[in-house]
């Protein structure tokens, strides 16, 4: 622990450059976190930008699902955990006490590595999070239904069987169900945390290519254990070691000439 | 059999090794002794019950009021009774148990309330019935100056309680967190996520606590004895003493009338079958859930 | 996807105003709730609470006018309103020492049966028929004893039990006098009957819940079945296999119906274990409607929380034994 210690100076090399004339949709400063008495992130600083996809990659226990879960304050559900420093979406610390943190999800929408559809309908899990906002009539929720199911590329799988169980799907089918939900109730951030662990190869393509595509409306990050999949989707990468965020740049830049020993070290595969 | 014959006959053969084998002859035959004497009586004894309850079942228990001594009639005011209180203990003693697991299990699954109310509430749990009688007949009855349904109605109503709390928090304590945040990532609060979805995932297993519940208090007798105590004839005021069937049983069974003896027979019967219904229900519920 | 247009992917400022609106109307609801439940979390424990109170209320009279001496005097007369606990005590404390002499080790047989010997394909059967007898309600045994045990003891078992031991010193006193049928003997064998499945399922339950490679772990080294059964799985579960029994015995200490049919209801303390006697729960439910004056009722309260206070004692020290053990395999 002690010699981890000493590399606290920052290392980290910040993306800069390229970063310019991009719009900063959430940027966290000096961000800590805790389990109980254990610091599980120090000192991070990064931002996600508008329309772009952000992969945050590391070995296993580095910290990277634990900066997802802090962006829509997932964290709050459990004892003990907290975060200090400042986490700025659009300029307003979600952080803050004042924060309403049932909004804040509502903007920030996740999606995890198990598919977790509720245990209704197909059609009830996407209008479940519309309705909670929005009184609509019947025609109109069908269409939002609709819309959502189709942006997550299920509508042509599903349409002849809305009133089927969610549960009743195949494992990438429920993920991109989930990634409906999440889309139906119009958030403005998207994470994804491990979407891909639990799919097969071919469901896995499908979910990059939606994350692709859902990338102009959205601003989306993703944290993944697959390094191919963090060059395949992402425009940004930040990578994480023991709590740190080691180096975030441009992902070609990260994947071609990282800055950072250990860095290169894990994209070679040399540890993790 | 290629084992044995390549085993060192020095140590299947010494008198330690057969020693051994012998004893664990003589324990294993204990087990099978042991079980097929815990059978047989529990065999003897549904096996009188459903002879001497079915020869005395016929339309007339169903129809019929409890008879003066001497004469046929049937048990449907007991009947009648049994179903009301039921009814009303689980209406009252469902919500509370509900609502009280739910806290156990999804806001205070860690702190200190919780394992003081886990720990008191096994203990009611299996607290005996009687006393429960005598409390409520300490707050209602003695307070109201009569015996009533309503306090029958209570007093098994906390006995509903503590079923219904267990399950439910076992239950909830099954549905995976990441259900949970699943339903908070949408922006749903805390208690349309326990509402909407959590009680969803653990519907079945509720479910059949509460059938469990019902089937426990179908034959409890003890804390009705001086709570709705008995009534012989028809009533519908629960301001006034119900007759309820385990009390009947009770009653007739130590009578010395036969048709009386023969009415307790049949209400036992009946009893013994809700109560086999209700748990065979639950159990299928609980192995449907589990397959799903 | 022509409809993209229309729908776009994220919403207008008015609409996030909306939403805002939307969720501080529910928040309110969610407080409410979340007091709701904590208030019924509570509730339980003011049914604790209240159980305590109320008994401790109803037999301050008896307890005031006999002190101490209500624990051990032996006296229990409506007439001259003198009243003693020593006799029901008595009469719990034997039935209930009877049940569980019969019951753990033929229920420890059973569990060792289910869990280590019995086919698969007759487990489920044998376990779920325990636990639906575990169910039926006690009233259903206390009227199978009047009727159907208490005659065959009282024809073929007491007159040979007590010809038996007649010249034995003394097992003589303990079987002595008439076949009455019903007494302390015949109302311990019910609870016996009763508790096992009890017992049964929860040994069985500990049992399984042994890891498996411990048992594995023996059984490679040659143990037979008993050898494993006595030397791996009873000292690994010896803290739920008490737990388990003492919750029985919970049980048996406070069961009322399958008890007050067949043990007499007498008042007194007799040597011999075929004698009728009674016991806290019996005395409760057959004379407490028929109480007359205050301090008889008090009485029998009085009774009653004796009662509660042994079973609460009881139930206690198994729920933490059962807890350790649930400790120990990191539940």
């Amino acid at each position: 622990m002690n010699s981890v210690a000493s590399f606290t100076v920052p290392t980290v090399t910040h993306a800069q450059k390229s970063a310019e004339g991009l719009a900063e949709k959430i940027s966290v400063q000096s961000l800590d976190f805790f389990y109980g008495d254990n610091r599980a992130l120090k000192n991070i600083n990064v931002s996600l930008y508008k329309g772009h996809v952000t992969a945050f990659i590391g070995p296993s226990g580095c910290g990277k699902s634990t900066l997802l879960r802090i962006l829509n304050r997932m964290y709050d559900l459990y004892p003990n955990q907290r975060a200090s420093g400042q986490v700025l979406l659009d300029g307003e610390d979600i952080l803050s006490p004042h924060q309403d943190i049932n909004l804040l999800r509502a903007k920030v929408g996740m999606v995890f590595q198990k598919p977790t559809p509720f245990p209704m309908t197909i059609y009830e899990n996407i209008a479940f999070g519309i309705r909670l906002y929005e009184k609509l009539p019947k025609s109109e929720l069908d269409g939002r239904v609709q819309h959502a199911l189709q942006r997550a590329a299920l509508w042509n799988e599903v349409k002849d069987k809305l009133g089927a169980n969610g549960l009743s799907l195949s494992g990438g089918q429920q993920q991109r169900l989930c990634i409906a939900r999440t889309v139906a109730v119009r958030p403005e951030v998207i994470l994804f945390d491990e979407p891909c662990s639990a799919l097969d190869p071919i469901s896995t393509a499908k979910i990059e290519e939606l994350i692709d595509e859902l990338k102009d409306d959205y601003t989306i990050a993703i944290v993944t254990h697959n390094m191919q999949q963090a060059a395949r989707v992402s425009d940004f990468t930040a990578f994480m070691y023991l709590g740190e965020l080691i180096e975030y740049g441009e992902t070609t830049k990260i994947f071609t000439t990282p800055n950072d020993r250990r860095t290169q070290d894990y994209i070679t595969g040399r540890f993790g | 059999m290629t084992m044995t014959a390549q085993a060192n006959p020095s140590q299947t053969n010494t008198p330690l090794y057969r020693s051994r084998q012998r004893r664990n002859v003589i324990t294993m035959t204990l087990a099978y002794a042991a079980t097929a004497f815990g059978l047989i009586w529990l065999a003897l004894i549904l096996g009188v019950l459903f002879y001497e309850g079915f020869s005395g079942l016929s339309l007339a228990v169903f129809t019929e009021m409890t008879p003066p001594p001497g004469s046929a009639g049937g048990l449907l005011n007991p009947i009648m009774g049994s179903l009301v209180m039921t009814v009303i203990a689980v209406a009252i003693g469902t919500p509370l148990g509900m609502l009280a697991g739910t806290y156990m299990a999804e806001y205070g699954r860690y702190d200190k309330l919780s394992s003081v109310v886990r720990f008191i509430n096994d203990i009611l749990l299996s607290a005996p019935s009687i006393v429960i009688g005598l409390f409520v007949y300490e707050i209602m009855v003695a307070q109201m100056g009569h015996f009533s349904g309503w306090a029958g109605a209570v007093s098994l109503a906390v006995i509903v309680v503590p079923v219904v709390v267990r399950t439910t928090e076992d239950m909830l304590t099954l549905v995976p967190d990441t259900l949970r945040e699943a339903a908070a990532s949408i922006g749903l609060p805390r208690s349309l996520m326990i509402v909407k979805v959590a009680y969803r995932a653990a519907r079945a297993g509720m479910i059949t606590g509460v059938l469990l519940a019902v089937a426990r208090i179908s034959g409890e007798t003890a804390p009705l004895l001086f709570t709705a105590l008995n009534n012989q004839f028809w009533s519908t005021d629960l301001n006034a003493p119900v007759s309820s069937l385990p009390v009947v049983i009770f009653q007739f069974a130590l009578s010395p009338y036969k048709d009386w003896q023969s009415l307790a027979w049949t209400g036992a019967l009946i009893i013994t079958l809700t109560v086999l219904t209700l748990s065979i229900i639950a159990r299928a519920l609980a192995s449907q859930r589990k397959s799903s | 996807m022509a409809d993209v247009a229309l729908q776009s992917g994220t919403i207008s400022v008015a609409e996030q105003v909306d939403r805002a609106k939307v969720l501080q109307r529910l928040r309110l609801g969610d407080a409410a709730f979340r007091h709701l439940t904590r208030a019924a979390a509570i509730t339980v424990l003011i049914i604790l609470g209240g159980i305590i109170v109320s008994l401790v209320h109803g037999s301050w009279p008896a307890l005031h006018s006999f002190g101490f001496s209500f624990l051990f005097d032996e006296t229990w007369n409506p007439v001259t309103e003198k009243f003693g606990a020593i006799a029901p005590i008595y009469g719990t404390v034997v039935t209930s020492l009877i049940a569980m002499l019969i019951a753990v080790p033929v229920g420890l047989f059973i569990a060792l049966f289910l869990t280590e010997l019995c086919p698969m394909w007759l487990r489920r059967p044998i376990g779920i028929a325990i636990e639906l007898l575990a169910g039926i309600p006690s009233i259903i045994y206390g009227i199978w004893g009047l009727f159907v045990f208490a005659p065959f003891l009282q024809q073929y078992v007491q007159p040979f039990l007590i010809s038996a031991f007649g010249n034995v010193p003394v097992l003589s006193n303990l079987f002595a006098g008439p076949p009455y049928g019903i007494g302390i003997l015949t109302a311990g064998l019910i609870l016996a009957i009763m508790v096992l499945p009890f017992i049964t399922s929860i040994s069985r339950d500990v049992f399984e819940a042994v890891p498996p490679v411990l048992k594995e772990a023996a059984y490679g080294l040659g143990c037979t079945t008993w050898e494993v059964a006595r030397y791996v799985v009873l000292p690994f579960t010896r803290v739920g296999v008490i737990g388990g029994v003492m919750l029985g015995l919970g049980r048996a200490l406070g069961e009322t119906m399958a008890v007050t049919f067949v043990i007499g209801n007498a008042h007194r303390i007799s040597g011999s274990i075929l004698a009728p006697g009674t016991t806290i729960s019996a005395t409760i439910a057959n004379e407490f409607t028929e109480a007359v004056g205050d301090l008889y009722t008090s009485s029998l309260i009085a009774l009653g929380l004796i009662l509660f206070v042994i079973t609460f004692v009881v139930l206690a020290c198994a729920r933490l034994m059962l807890m350790r053990l649930n400790a120990r395999l990191g539940k």
